[in-house]
């Protein structure tokens, strides 16, 4: 028996989100609203833009293969309607960041050329150590790799990048924040199903912490292929180029820390969440070192 | 003069009552959204009223003062919570 759930419905679904923060938006921001022309006229800050969306792109698009393989994976129905669910909202992740593309300039037919371009190859690896574990249709080492270290991860990178463009690019901003909007819940269903699970079946235990230190070795390994990639870092604000005072994350000043920082920020943040959130439901947090 | 053993025995404190508004928050269905409220990060304080979730970073709100024992639940994530009292503070732990 599931109970957390037992209030959840594809009806609260549809009151929450698409009646709810995503109401009158398109692809995710509302429909008067542009990327800043700033943007559009710097050659390098609009690359460094395309290189962090196709990040998103290719990190939703294994959550989308993720969450919907862990739909027949799932061993009661209420957990299979949460995944349908989360599975249309990747699929809108994937069509919204896909869209953001577009609106830099990166032309339709382009559009996987650009993502073999820019992705970053930590980042496939990162997936496929996740989505091994979907092919096996394992409930439980799925849900944490997904609900757990991909989205607490991407939980963490949204928050930073939204801290970024708040004030220097409300359309990106309003895109990011229906998604952490979604996260909410793509956490709070992970936390609370293996909460019980890992209970239930201890002997996964071992498995599972194994995952979490594969796919924690590729992320760091991302975010620091990403950092040094990225001339002004991945979450940078177009306040970096025109010198004024800039955003704050973690207490730095996203508009004057250098690249090592950003990183070390943004690594300790997730961390953090990572031991916070698995000590929790009672797994121990294992380091890649 | 009122005998001292007369007096009534000080008990907890009665609960006050919180008139709650709109905060803004949409992420939960309409009845239910002056029960939450965004997080402004770690310089926010938390009313009587208040609870912070600690898996989705909502702020829950009550109508009634919170205490160490009741029992909250996260909408936006979906979390049943309860109150504990650590170091003197309200602090709440999810119940799987």
């Amino acid at each position: 028996m599931v109970d957390f759930l037992s209030n959840y419905s594809i009806q609260k679904w549809l009151e929450s989100c698409p009646q709810g923060y995503l109401q009158d938006t398109v692809y995710g921001h509302g429909p008067d609203q542009v990327e800043p022309q700033e943007l559009l006229a710097n050659d390098d800050y609009r690359e460094q833009q395309i290189r962090t969306t196709v990040q998103l792109i290719a990190g939703e698009r294994c959550a989308l293969a993720a969450s919907s393989g862990l739909v027949n994976a799932a061993p009661d129905q209420a957990s299979k309607t949460f995944l349908a669910t989360q599975t249309l909202d990747e699929g809108r992740h994937v069509e919204i960041f896909t869209r953001r593309l577009f609106d830099l300039g990166v032309k339709p037919d382009d559009l996987e050329s650009t993502i073999k371009t820019y992705i970053n190859p930590h980042l496939g690896k990162f997936a496929e150590v996740l989505l091994e574990k979907i092919d096996k249709k394992d409930f439980v080492a799925g849900v944490v790799g997904q609900n757990i270290v991909l989205e607490g991860m991407a939980f963490s990178v949204f928050e930073m990048l939204h801290a970024g463009a708040e004030a220097s690019n409300p359309k990106f901003a309003r895109t990011l924040s229906g998604t952490i909007a979604d996260e909410r819940r793509h956490v709070g269903f992970g936390e609370n199903r293996i909460g019980e699970l890992i209970r239930r079946y201890p002997d996964k235990k071992p498995e599972v912490q194994r995952m979490q230190r594969d796919m924690t070795k590729h992320m760091l390994a991302t975010f620091h292929e990403a950092f040094s990639h990225n001339g002004a870092g991945a979450g940078r604000t177009s306040a970096a180029q025109n010198g004024a005072s800039g955003p704050t994350y973690q207490g730095l000043n996203m508009a004057e820390a250098s690249n090592e920082e950003m990183e070390g920020a943004l690594s300790a943040t997730v961390l953090k969440e990572f031991k916070t959130r698995l000590g929790r439901i009672g797994l121990e947090y294992q380091s890649p070192a | 003069m009122t005998d001292p053993l007369e007096k009534p025995t000080p008990g907890p404190r009665p609960r006050e009552t919180f008139e709650l508004e709109e905060t803004g928050f949409n992420e939960v269905p309409k009845r239910f959204r002056r029960f939450y409220r965004r997080w402004r990060g770690p310089g926010d304080k938390l009313g009587p009223n208040e609870a912070l979730c600690p898996v989705c970073k909502v702020v829950i709100r009550s109508t009634k003062t919170l205490r160490a024992g009741d029992r909250v639940y996260c909408m936006p994530c979906m979390s049943r919570l309860e109150l504990v009292e650590e170091d003197g503070m309200l602090v709440a732990k999810v119940i799987y």
